[in-house]
This record gives structure tokens, C-alpha cells and sequence, in this order.
């Protein structure tokens, strides 16, 4: 067995203790990590399509497809349930909306999901993902808990966006010129898992503390 | 050419995890003092209904007090007065009868006097009238003419006014301290000492009695010890409380005549009316 596919067996070995993680703590945890919980399971879902994906159709577009939009709904539902002014509630859920329109329409006439990537849907997704955790963190100091902020599931959830979000700007620039020039293929995927294995640590913090918080945003 | 660029690129990973992390560390800082600063505003109001709370308690003490005075002044002892003018009235041959009409009528004379005295030391506005320490010459004379308790009154320094609603204040304390002493103490001494000072007012209150357990981790305070410190707050002094089981009590009030000022001259937020 070669190291990238070690590394993806790996990364597939901890989405899946990700997911019994967030459904054996399930109960203890308020809408918005619930939702959270669910979604690791769904992008462990997504990570086994992927693979039969590329058995099958030898590429993973279809499972990027149905990823973008699902992990961009559970994420944005999330934010729904943490933010407590009613106005960014009502532009979450219609932005919600139009992407998933859009992102159905892409997949059937602009980016075919059978052979192509969802760029167009990912780079407005992701700055979406960027905008959302600035907002929580705006609204987090303009109302702090009592809480110490390490204690809350709300900042991990919180920064694991904002990292993941950030830094796909910088693979889908990378992705870009190693499309073009051929090089630097490995550096590409070890960067690639390094921030996923970054961003399930900060879930898995963010699930942990959830489990644990008396008080939060959401309740 | 290539060794160029890849270092492009992890310099340029590298400088966007600086930056994300950098960011969310500034965040974790800048939560914390929010988070003080919020716990700081929410301690204030905390304090500041504490406060409003105590006013109104001490306004509705005040209020039922005076309205007592008034009854002891304006009924009970107008009928005593009467009962003792009827006694006059009486004629009455027998000397035995004689004898103990007159008694009587001392009898009724002393409570009508110390009816007056009491219902003045109830009343907000007798105490206005006569000052702190005028009033308290009076309750100390009226509890040694009573026999129940020796108590002594000594004043240091030059006396000056400390304004209406601390003298109040402060005369409030030492009744309760007075109370506590003759119900729960069995001292045969209480002494009160007030020391005048540019820069301090005391008022010393110290008895002889069996005393009682004190400090941190003693759940013996009181409602009335509890109300002594509350009221000093009120007026920006520190009441302590020092007491030793069978070595008496020692209540001393410190009150800085800057931070009284704030409450006396009736322009401070928490001045009551």
C-alpha cells in the first residue's frame, strides 16, 4: 500500500470515529451540534461514495457535487441555530436556498456532475463560510457567555470553518497551477489532508465541548 | 526554478495558517476582556439594584417607625395623660388609697415619659432635628435611667455634622446594635465612642457580653448583623463586626468623610429620600 492511499484509508478511519463519536454523544448535544453530528456522518458517507465514485466513473465529481451542497446546508443550518439576530437568520436560510437551486442547476447544465468539478458552486460556498464564522464571532463578543470561550463547542465549530474555509482558497489556487504546470502534485495532497485532518480535530473538539456546555448561543 | 516555487508556495501556506491562527488567537484575547469587561457591567447593576433594594427597605423601615412614633405620641401617651389627669380627679379619704393613687400616677407619668422618649428615638425627623450625637446622648441616658444595661459615651474630636441621611444611618446602627445587646448579650457595659477626624468618622459600639463566633467561615451573621453592614454600604463606610464567645462584641463603622460627602449633600445617585 502506497502513503496516499495509507493517508486515505487514515482520513476514512476518522471520519468514521468522527461519526460514532457525534452519534454516541447525540443526546447530550443541542440543534445545532445534533446537526453538526449528523454531518460527520454524512461527509463519512460522502468519503466512501467518492471512493466507488472513482472506481466507477474514475473520478469523484459526483461525490464533490453532492458534498459541496450537503456539507454547505448542514454548515449553514448550524449557523442558523447559533446566530441570535434575526435578520442574519433570514439571509442564511435564503442564501441557503439560492445555492441549492444553483447548485442543482450547475450540476445539470453548467458543470455536468458526471466529469466536472463544482467549482462554481465551492468558491461562492466558500466564501459564504467565510463570511459566517466572522458573524458568530462578531456576535460572540458583542454577547459573551459566562462560559470560558476554550469551553464552547460554539468557537471550535467556529474556527474549524473559518480555517477549512480560508484555506480551500489556497488549494483551489494551488489546484489551478498544478492543473496547468503538472507540478507539485504531492505537496497539493499532503496540504489537502493535513488542513481535512486539522478541520476533523477542531469538530471533534467542537462536538466534545458541545457535549459538555451548559450554556451556549443556541439555547 | 521549481525549488523556487515550491518555496513560494509553503511560504505562502505557511503565511495563511500564520494568519488564520494569528486571527483566532487575537479573537481568544479579545474575548477575554469582553467577557471581563461584561462580567464587570454585569456586577455593577448587580450591585446597583442591590442598592436600589436596600433604599426601598430602609424608606419602608423609616416609614413604618415614624408612623409607630406617631401613634406612641399622638394616642398612646394623650391617653395616658388622660388616665393620669382622671387620677388627679379622684378623691379618695383613706390614705392607703391616697398613697397608691399617687403612685399610680408616677407610674403613669414615667411611662408617659418614656413613651416620649422612645417615640423620638423612632422618629426620623426628632433625630434630624437633634443630630447624631445629641440623640444618642439621649438613648444612652434613657437606657440608664431603665437599669438594664450600664452605658458609657465617650466623643473624640470635633464634632461636625455628617448630614442627615448618614447621621440616620448611623443612629439606625447603633440601635441595632443597642437591641442585639440587651436581648441576646447579657453585658452589663455597652460603650459607645465616636471619634471625629478630618480625614475618618468611627463610631465604636462594644459591649461585655458573652459574644458570639465570627469570620469567614462561620454562618452566624445575623439578620441584623447582615443589615449593620448593609446600611454602612449604603452610605460608602465599612461596618466590622470582631466577636469572641465570652469576650463581648465590637462593632466599629469607618466611615470616610469624602465618599460621605457623595451621599450627605443629597446630589449622589444613591442617596435615599
Amino acid at each position: 500500500m502506497n502513503p496516499i492511499n495509507t493517508i486515505q484509508y487514515f482520513y476514512s478511519i476518522i471520519l468514521l470515529s468522527l461519526a460514532i463519536f457525534g452519534i454516541l454523544i447525540y443526546k447530550k448535544l443541542n440543534t445545532p451540534f445534533k446537526i453538526l453530528s449528523i454531518s460527520t456522518v454524512a461527509a463519512f458517507l460522502v468519503n466512501i461514495a467518492a471512493t466507488l465514485c472513482v472506481k466507477r466513473f474514475h473520478t469523484n465529481a459526483p461525490a464533490l457535487h453532492v458534498e459541496g451542497l450537503s456539507l454547505f446546508i448542514f454548515y449553514s443550518l448550524i449557523y442558523y441555530y447559533l446566530f441570535t439576530n434575526k435578520i442574519i437568520k433570514t439571509i442564511v436560510i435564503t442564501t441557503v436556498t439560492i445555492v441549492s437551486v444553483f447548485a442543482v442547476v450547475n450540476a445539470l447544465i453548467l458543470q455536468p456532475f458526471l466529469t466536472v468539478f463544482p467549482t462554481n458552486v465551492n468558491l461562492p460556498t466558500f466564501a459564504i463560510l467565510t463570511i459566517l464564522p466572522l458573524l458568530l464571532f462578531r456576535q460572540m463578543l458583542l454577547s459573551p457567555l459566562k462560559t470560558p470561550l476554550l469551553d464552547q463547542g460554539a468557537f471550535w465549530y467556529n474556527a474549524a470553518i473559518l480555517f477549512s474555509s480560508t484555506t480551500q482558497f489556497l488549494i483551489i489556487g494551488l489546484s489551478n497551477y498544478q492543473a496547468r504546470t503538472h507540478r507539485f502534485q504531492a505537496y497539493l495532497f499532503y496540504l489537502w489532508y493535513v488542513i481535512l485532518f486539522i478541520f476533523a480535530a477542531l469538530v471533534a473538539l467542537a462536538l466534545f465541548k458541545a457535549g459538555k456546555e451548559k450554556e451556549n448561543y443556541a439555547s | 526554478m521549481q525549488a523556487d516555487e515550491l518555496e513560494l508556495m509553503i511560504l505562502s501556506t505557511t503565511a495563511l495558517f500564520v494568519v488564520v491562527i494569528g486571527f483566532i488567537i487575537y479573537f481568544v484575547v479579545l474575548y477575554r476582556n469582553r467577557q471581563l469587561k461584561h462580567k464587570q457591567e454585569q456586577e455593577a447593576l448587580q450591585s446597583a439594584f442591590n442598592q436600589e433594594l436596600l433604599k426601598t427597605q430602609i424608606e419602608i423601615q423609616e416609614q413604618t417607625l415614624t408612623y409607630i412614633s406617631n401613634e406612641i405620641h399622638d394616642n398612646i401617651t394623650q391617653v395616658l395623660s388622660f388616665v393620669k389627669l382622671n387620677l388627679g380627679l379622684v378623691n379618695s379619704e383613706t390614705e392607703t388609697n391616697k398613697k397608691k393613687i399617687t403612685e399610680s400616677r408616677d407610674l403613669v407619668s414615667q411611662s408617659i415619659n418614656d413613651l416620649r422618649n422612645l417615640s423620638k428615638s423612632l422618629s426620623f425627623e426628632h433625630i434630624n432635628q437633634l443630630g447624631l450625637v445629641k440623640t444618642i446622648e439621649i438613648e444612652t441616658d434613657r437606657i440608664n435611667n431603665s437599669g438594664l444595661l450600664n452605658v458609657t459615651l465617650k466623643i473624640d474630636g470635633e464634632i461636625y455634622p455628617l448630614g442627615e441621611q448618614c447621621e440616620l444611618v448611623l443612629f439606625r446602627i447603633f440601635q441595632e446594635a443597642l437591641n442585639n445587646t440587651l436581648k441576646y448579650s447579657k453585658a452589663k457595659l455597652f460603650k459607645i465612642n465616636l471619634q471625629y477626624s478630618a480625614e475618618l468618622f468611627n463610631l465604636t459600639l462594644e459591649d461585655d457580653g458573652i459574644g458570639f463566633l465570627t469570620g469567614p467561615n462561620v454562618k452566624s451573621d445575623g439578620l441584623g448583623l447582615r443589615n449593620m453592614k448593609n446600611r454602612a454600604a449604603l452610605i460608602g463606610a465599612d461596618a466590622n463586626i470582631d466577636s469572641v464567645p465570652g469576650k463581648g462584641c465590637r462593632i466599629k463603622v469607618i466611615l470616610n468623610p469624602l465618599k460621605l460627602r457623595l451621599y450627605a449633600d443629597g446630589a449622589h445617585q444613591d442617596r435615599f429620600s
